[in-house]
């Protein structure tokens, strides 16, 4: 349940930086504040992390149009799932063939 | 098919294969004693594998026993052949010893063989003098374009070689008979040494165009290429309480404390916006990653910063703290198709 609620918390936060107008938000400090909050969401437990990975798959049919894709690819955009297999070869290559296809 | 020749020549010996009923082995002992070169038969001495004779060597006084000297022996000799027409035997009626290898200048006159042969060494000798001139001439005259029209010419004469390798000599000594059925020896010599000399410059084009000072002048000629310096702008940046991945991105090269070094990219409007970096070393803009993310805004920030490095002929480079962070940045970099931007590793 809490890390459904942090998840929400984070997923507003990224559409934030995502999505807000340039002339409101710098873009290049966008992508800065970005890059710090993937290095943040790296650095959690990796338990924690599994469960917060998890979790944006949940909470995405909450969020429409656009939004509900950047949601569900936050996992996928921050490297997050290559994060936990980082000790796991075979993992991080079956990882690598599917973002290649998806590429 | 050059190194078996080669083994020939040196060993005067046919080389050992497995496949000597299906290749056809050539072997001309006829040499000029003045300069070494083979001649045609008739003319010059003839050597046998390890022995020397006169051209008035009499025939028949080689062994028989293995195929490759059975060639030889069936091979030019004018009198045999002479003798042979006489008797009105034709190569396909299958004289003695006959294995449809004969080559066509056997069957002339001596006379008229020895002032062909000659007719055609000259020929040699003027072709190889026209690959010289033209080289020259043509470097003299525009060095650049000569010799990259030389270089193209030298690699099609190579893959035209390369092919013909593969192409058994009597279809190549068919084909070249048909194709200068009508010309003089004279002719076909002048063609021959041509392709000589542009072999020759392309198995040692170092040394060749090396003895030639007009290439130092064709160095010296080349125009070095000067851009500008880049127009660099800097603006304030203040992106709140100093973290790592701030004092990261301040410690790039050539960075200053509260500022970021711009580049003005051009829009299709004309109308002209900054773009951000980290710091710049030379021509190289550099923009530090903390860490890679793959967003839709990251991607048009990477696009904006691809573009105004190509208005710029820059290139830019992507500093990151570790190889898990490069590798994701090449996928980001080839996923976008940029290629103006590099990807190296800073540990913080």
């Amino acid at each position: 349940m809490i890390v459904t609620q942090i998840a929400r918390i984070i997923a507003d936060f990224i559409l934030f930086l995502d999505l807000t107008d340039d002339e409101i938000l710098d873009a290049d400090a966008a992508v800065e504040m970005m890059e710090w909050v993937g290095h943040r969401l790296e650095t959690l437990d990796k338990d924690f992390l599994r469960q917060l990975v998890d979790a944006f798959a949940v909470i995405a049919p909450e969020y429409s149009g656009d939004s509900q894709k950047l949601v569900r690819d936050i996992p996928y955009s921050f490297y997050l799932e290559e994060e936990l297999a980082a000790d796991d070869p075979v993992r991080l290559a079956e990882l690598e063939a599917l973002r290649d296809a998806r590429d | 098919m050059a190194a078996r020749f080669a083994e020939m020549v040196a060993h005067r010996t046919p080389p050992s294969s497995a496949r000597d009923d299906a290749v056809e082995c050539k072997f001309n002992p006829w040499h000029d004693p003045s300069d070494g070169r083979f001649t045609f038969a008739g003319s010059g001495n003839y050597h046998d594998a390890g022995e020397t004779a006169r051209a008035d060597r009499a025939p028949g006084t080689l062994r028989r026993g293995h195929p490759w000297k059975r060639r030889i022996a069936t091979g030019p000799k004018a009198d045999r052949s002479r003798t042979a027409r006489s008797a009105g035997h034709s190569e396909k009626t299958g004289g003695r010893g006959t294995t449809g290898a004969r080559p066509r200048s056997a069957a002339l006159p001596s006379s008229g063989q020895r002032n062909q042969a000659v007719e055609f060494v000259g020929g040699v000798g003027e072709g190889l003098r026209d690959v010289t001139v033209e080289t020259i001439a043509g470097i003299r005259t525009n060095p650049v374009t000569t010799l990259h029209n030389a270089g193209h010419r030298i690699a099609s004469t190579i893959d035209t070689a390369i092919a013909a390798e593969d192409t058994p000599a009597r279809i190549q000594v068919s084909r070249a008979a048909g194709a200068v059925a009508n010309a003089s020896p004279r002719e076909i010599g002048r063609a021959a040494g041509s392709v000589v000399g542009n072999a020759a410059l392309a198995a040692a084009p170092g040394a060749a165009l090396g003895k030639i000072s007009t290439l130092r002048r064709v160095r010296e000629a080349t125009p070095p290429i000067n851009y500008d310096p880049p127009q660099v702008g800097w603006v304030k940046e203040n992106l709140g309480p100093e973290k790592a991945w701030t004092r990261y991105n301040d410690a790039a090269t050539g960075a200053r404390p509260g500022q970021a070094p711009t580049l003005m990219r051009t829009m299709p409007d004309g109308s002209k916006r900054p773009v951000k970096f980290d710091g710049l070393l030379d021509d190289y803009m550099i923009d530090r990653k903390f860490t890679v993310v793959n967003r839709p805004r990251a991607q048009a920030q990477l696009l904006r910063q691809s573009e105004v490095l190509a208005q710029h002929r820059l290139i830019g480079t992507w500093e990151v703290p570790n190889e898990k962070q490069k590798i994701a940045a090449l996928k980001m970099l080839k996923q976008m198709n940029v290629n103006n931007i590099k990807v190296r590793i800073m540990k913080p």
